[in-house]
This record gives structure tokens, C-alpha cells and sequence, in this order.
């Protein structure tokens, strides 16, 4: 199999911190990671998740700020809730659950963060390729 | 546009019938809510207007597709057809387009169940006290069911008791259906928002689990799957040779043999005719007499019921905006004149769209009401006699 497609989406604060801060000391990250950055993971919603999946990622990975850290107020709580229902849809699908995982990070956790998505990678890796891949992926393979 | 196809979708629908007397726009529940929305209007364009694109695609892709135009027109124009191939063609030139609500979270999942490799664990709602069997000739169609009642868990919309009290109605009639361990959703959504190519390989997967199965019958609960497994999947699928079977029908062709009774339920009760189950399907008897048999239950009609009952705001979860709610207090307004205890109902997506009117936080008036399917009603009650 080739490399699985993980997405991280990642939330503008804390998180991107880490993520900046992991870039300006030239720390790894997984090479087949595709990062989308947004204000505040609240705004994901179930569908954008879903469509991740439907769209041939492997794995998603939601990178939050803690509760008590957030800017807008519920973002990491609304993250957490999107999650815990787009996890009971893939169950029902037949996709693991743990293709979607959260993790929440404070500014300065650059080396966890870069140990979680190391870990991430290596999981998905271990699982092997979403049985609910669309049309175009799977011919591809 | 392709302008040899539209000319066949209006020939093959007898669109050039059209009288142009606007029966259609005034009976039309968009129009009624406020929109300007006109089903006439954009038989003109059509036929006669084509270069007014943008028109046409925002009127084809705003159609709720209740059908209640086409139970007006006197000329027998097909209009929510025109409208189904409309959206397929304008689907395939220029993309997708019909506001999707949720964000298009229901079609996303839809699509994705048109993986071949999928294994779903789609069964953990069936209880210990139904019966069914591994092997047989007859399945129970329990579409989407299980996704709608984690989706739409917050309305308190409880889709997979509908699918529990079927399999209670058949298991009463000495049927024990096989449930499907792979079995897809039934298409309708993704057909009605003019993804035709993901209609037809569910359709395909679909037919094969019920080849691979054995299956020669399917019952099937909810109107949507009715007509999308009894019309629409027999135009994919070549020498498509199994019966679909209304589990309505089914119901009312036992009771009438006779030696089955309902346990009194002393209510007044209301029905809400979906569009699927009435225009689409010619059922408008069924609900009413099997209602009919249980003693202690008044049914009071709403003002417009029947073949003029009024859409439950919003099919194929696209289109939905402050119009769509609008109809659905509209018709929730209709219930409250009844005097009615209970709005029953025979579709698990009428019962969802009026749950969420229901419970919008936002509205001062109250409109909310009991409101449950009509299988449960009968499932609760349903004795042998004699």
C-alpha cells in the first residue's frame, strides 16, 4: 500500500503554535500529513470531517487547544462533541474509529505534538487503507 | 446547456402539454411560503427561453419535489421528473448544486457507502425479542435508519424504533425477515440532488447483496426506499426481478384477511401524508384504513390532506432555508387545528423535518406536538383474535 492520507486539522492558536515552532527548529513531522489551519476547531463541523473521509483520507486528526485555552469560548467542547458523533457514523460504516482522533496541545508542547502526530501516522499506517475509499482513490491504488 | 437532452426530458414528460395556467405556481408550497417560485415560469423558460440559465438552474434546483404541482396540472405534465433529469443534467455540465443542508454531511456518508469493501456494523439495534433469519427469501429494507438515529439524536428522532416495530409487524405476521448486514442506502437523496452516477452504484451494490443473499422480496418501511428500490432501481438495473413490497400494503392485506384486531388507543390522531408514500406512490388508503381499525382512534383530517397534503418542508435534505421552515410551521399550524393529540406519520424523514420545526429554539410560538409512525402505532397494539 502506499503511504495512507492523514489530514490534521489544526486550530489557528496553541496548536499552530507548535506547528510553528516545530517548523523554525526543523523538527519532522510525518511526510504524507496534509495540514489545514483554521480559526478555531468549533467551526469544524460533522459534515467537514465526513467529507475528509469521503475525499480518501486515512486518517484525521483534530489538533485543539485545551478547554480553558480557547479564544472563542466552546471551540475545543463543539470539537470534541463533532467528533464523538462523526466516530459512531464511521462505526456504523465499518471504519475504526480510531482513524479520528482529537488531541489537544498547549503553546509550547511542540515535541508532544510532534510525538502525537508521529504516533498518528504510525497507527494509521498500521491499519492500512479505508475501506471507504471514493471512486478516483481506489483506482489509483 | 445540452439542448438536444432537454428537448427529449420535456417531450418525454409532456412538458408541451403545459397550458401555462399557473396551477401549478399557486398550489406550489414554495410559492405559498413566500418565495418566488413559479413551476410554470420555468416550463416557459424551458420550452421557449433557454439562454435565461441562470433561471433555470436556480428554480430546478430549489423544487422541493413534492409533486403537489403535478396533482394539480390538469394537462398531466411530469413535473417532478422534468425536475430529476433537470438536476442530472445540469448535475453532470456544471456540478452539484442545491444548498445542502448540513453541510451535506447525509450525502457525504450516502457517497461513501458506495465503497465496494465496505463491512458496515449496521445491525446493533436489532433486539433479542425480534425474529429473523440468517438465510431466507424475504429481507427487511432498514435503509438508513441506524445513521439517521445517531445523526439526528440531538430532534430525538427515534428512526430505528420505526425499523424495530416493522420487523415486530412482520414477526406478528409469522415472517421472519433476513436483515441485510451490507445493505446501502437506498439511493433517494443522492438521486434527488442529481448525483446519478452514485445513485446507480448503490443501486448495483444493493442488488448484488440481495442476489448474493438469496433474496426474492423486500419489505421496505420507509416511502423514500419504496420508490427508489420499486420504480427507480428496476430503470438501472437490467431484468431487476425482485418484489418490493410496502410493508403499508402488506399490513393492509392482512388485516382485511381478517383475524387479526389493534388494542384500543383512546386518542385523536391526525396524518401527515408524505409526498412519497401519496403522489409518488398512490398510497393515500392504506395509512387511513389500518388507522381506522383501532378502536378508540378519531383521525381528523388536516384542511389540506391527502392528495393536496402539503410538503413536511424539505426532501433529499437539499433546499433547506427559512421557506422551508415556514411550510413546515405552516402545516404544524394545520395539526393544531385539528384539536389533534398525535401526528402520525409513515416517513421517518417527515417525522425528522417536523421534529426540527418542532424544536427550533428560536420560535416563540408553540407547535409542538406528540408525533410518532405510523408502524409503531400499529406494532404497540396488534392482536390475534378469534
Amino acid at each position: 500500500m502506499k503511504r495512507p492520507n492523514l489530514l490534521a486539522i489544526c486550530c489557528n492558536w496553541s496548536p499552530w503554535t507548535c506547528l510553528n515552532a516545530a517548523g523554525r527548529t526543523n523538527t519532522q513531522l510525518p511526510p504524507n500529513l496534509r495540514i489545514i489551519r483554521v480559526m478555531c476547531i468549533g467551526r469544524i463541523n460533522q459534515a467537514l470531517i465526513l467529507k475528509a473521509f469521503e475525499y480518501g483520507a486515512d486518517g484525521v486528526i483534530l489538533l485543539e487547544c485545551r478547554d480553558e485555552d480557547c479564544r472563542y469560548g466552546p471551540g475545543p467542547a463543539v470539537g470534541h462533541s463533532n467528533v464523538q458523533l462523526v466516530r459512531s457514523l464511521l462505526d456504523l460504516l465499518g471504519i475504526d474509529q480510531q482513524r479520528l482522533v482529537e488531541c489537544r496541545f498547549e503553546a509550547h508542547e511542540k515535541d508532544r505534538m510532534a510525538a502525537e502526530l508521529w504516533a498518528f501516522a504510525g497507527r494509521i499506517e498500521a491499519m492500512g487503507a479505508n475501506p471507504a475509499k471514493p471512486r478516483q482513490e481506489r483506482e489509483a491504488v | 446547456m445540452d439542448s438536444v437532452r432537454i428537448t427529449k426530458i420535456i417531450r418525454d414528460n409532456a412538458l408541451y402539454q403545459c397550458l401555462e395556467c399557473g396551477k401549478c405556481s399557486a398550489a406550489c408550497p414554495r410559492m405559498l411560503a413566500g418565495k418566488e417560485y413559479s413551476p410554470r415560469l420555468l416550463a416557459q423558460k424551458l420550452i421557449s427561453e433557454r439562454d435565461d440559465e441562470a433561471f433555470i438552474e436556480s428554480s430546478v434546483w430549489e423544487c422541493l419535489t413534492c409533486s403537489l404541482c403535478q396533482e394539480r396540472c390538469p394537462s398531466g405534465v411530469d413535473i417532478s421528473r422534468v425536475i430529476l433529469e433537470m438536476r442530472a443534467l445540469l448535475a453532470a455540465e456544471k456540478g452539484l448544486k442545491g444548498y445542502r443542508a448540513h453541510d451535506g454531511a447525509l450525502h457525504s456518508w450516502m457517497r461513501m457507502m458506495t465503497s465496494p469493501d465496505l463491512k458496515q456494523n449496521r445491525l446493533g439495534w436489532v433486539s433479542p425479542d425480534l425474529k429473523t433469519a440468517q438465510k431466507g427469501r424475504v429481507a427487511y429494507f432498514s435503509g438508513c435508519a441506524p445513521y439517521f438515529d445517531v445523526f439526528f439524536a440531538h430532534l430525538q428522532v427515534d428512526t430505528l424504533t420505526i425499523a424495530r416495530d416493522s420487523v415486530r409487524l412482520l414477526n406478528f405476521l409469522d415472517i421472519e425477515p433476513v436483515l441485510l448486514k451490507n445493505e446501502r442506502c437506498c439511493g433517494h437523496d443522492l438521486l434527488w440532488a442529481g448525483d446519478r452516477e452514485n445513485f446507480e452504484t448503490l443501486c448495483r451494490l444493493n442488488y448484488e447483496e440481495f442476489k448474493s443473499a438469496g433474496i426474492e422480496e423486500i419489505i421496505v418501511s420507509c416511502p423514500e426506499c419504496y420508490t427508489m428500490l420499486g420504480t427507480h432501481m428496476p430503470e438501472v438495473i437490467p431484468g431487476f426481478d425482485i418484489k418490493v413490497t410496502l410493508l403499508l400494503d402488506l399490513l393492509q392485506k392482512e388485516v382485511r384477511k381478517g383475524g387479526k384486531a389493534f388494542r384500543p388507543l383512546e386518542t385523536t390522531a391526525t396524518f401527515q401524508d408524505p409526498c412519497r408514500l401519496g403522489r409518488m406512490s398512490g398510497c393515500y388508503e392504506a395509512p387511513r384504513f389500518l388507522l381506522g381499525q383501532i378502536p378508540g382512534l378519531v383521525l381528523r383530517e388536516m384542511e389540506n390532506s391527502g392528495r393536496g397534503a402539503i410538503c413536511c418542508g424539505n426532501s433529499g435534505f437539499i433546499n433547506c432555508d427559512a421557506y422551508s421552515k415556514n411550510i413546515q410551521v405552516q402545516r404544524l399550524r394545520e395539526v393544531s387545528a385539528t384539536g389533534a393529540q398525535l401526528l402520525v406519520t409513515a416517513c421517518p424523514k417527515c417525522m425528522i423535518h417536523l421534529s426540527c420545526a418542532m424544536r427550533d429554539p428560536a420560535r416563540n410560538e408553540k407547535v409542538e406536538v406528540n408525533i410518532r409512525d405510523l408502524t409503531s402505532i400499529l406494532a404497540r397494539g396488534i392482536e390475534w383474535t378469534g
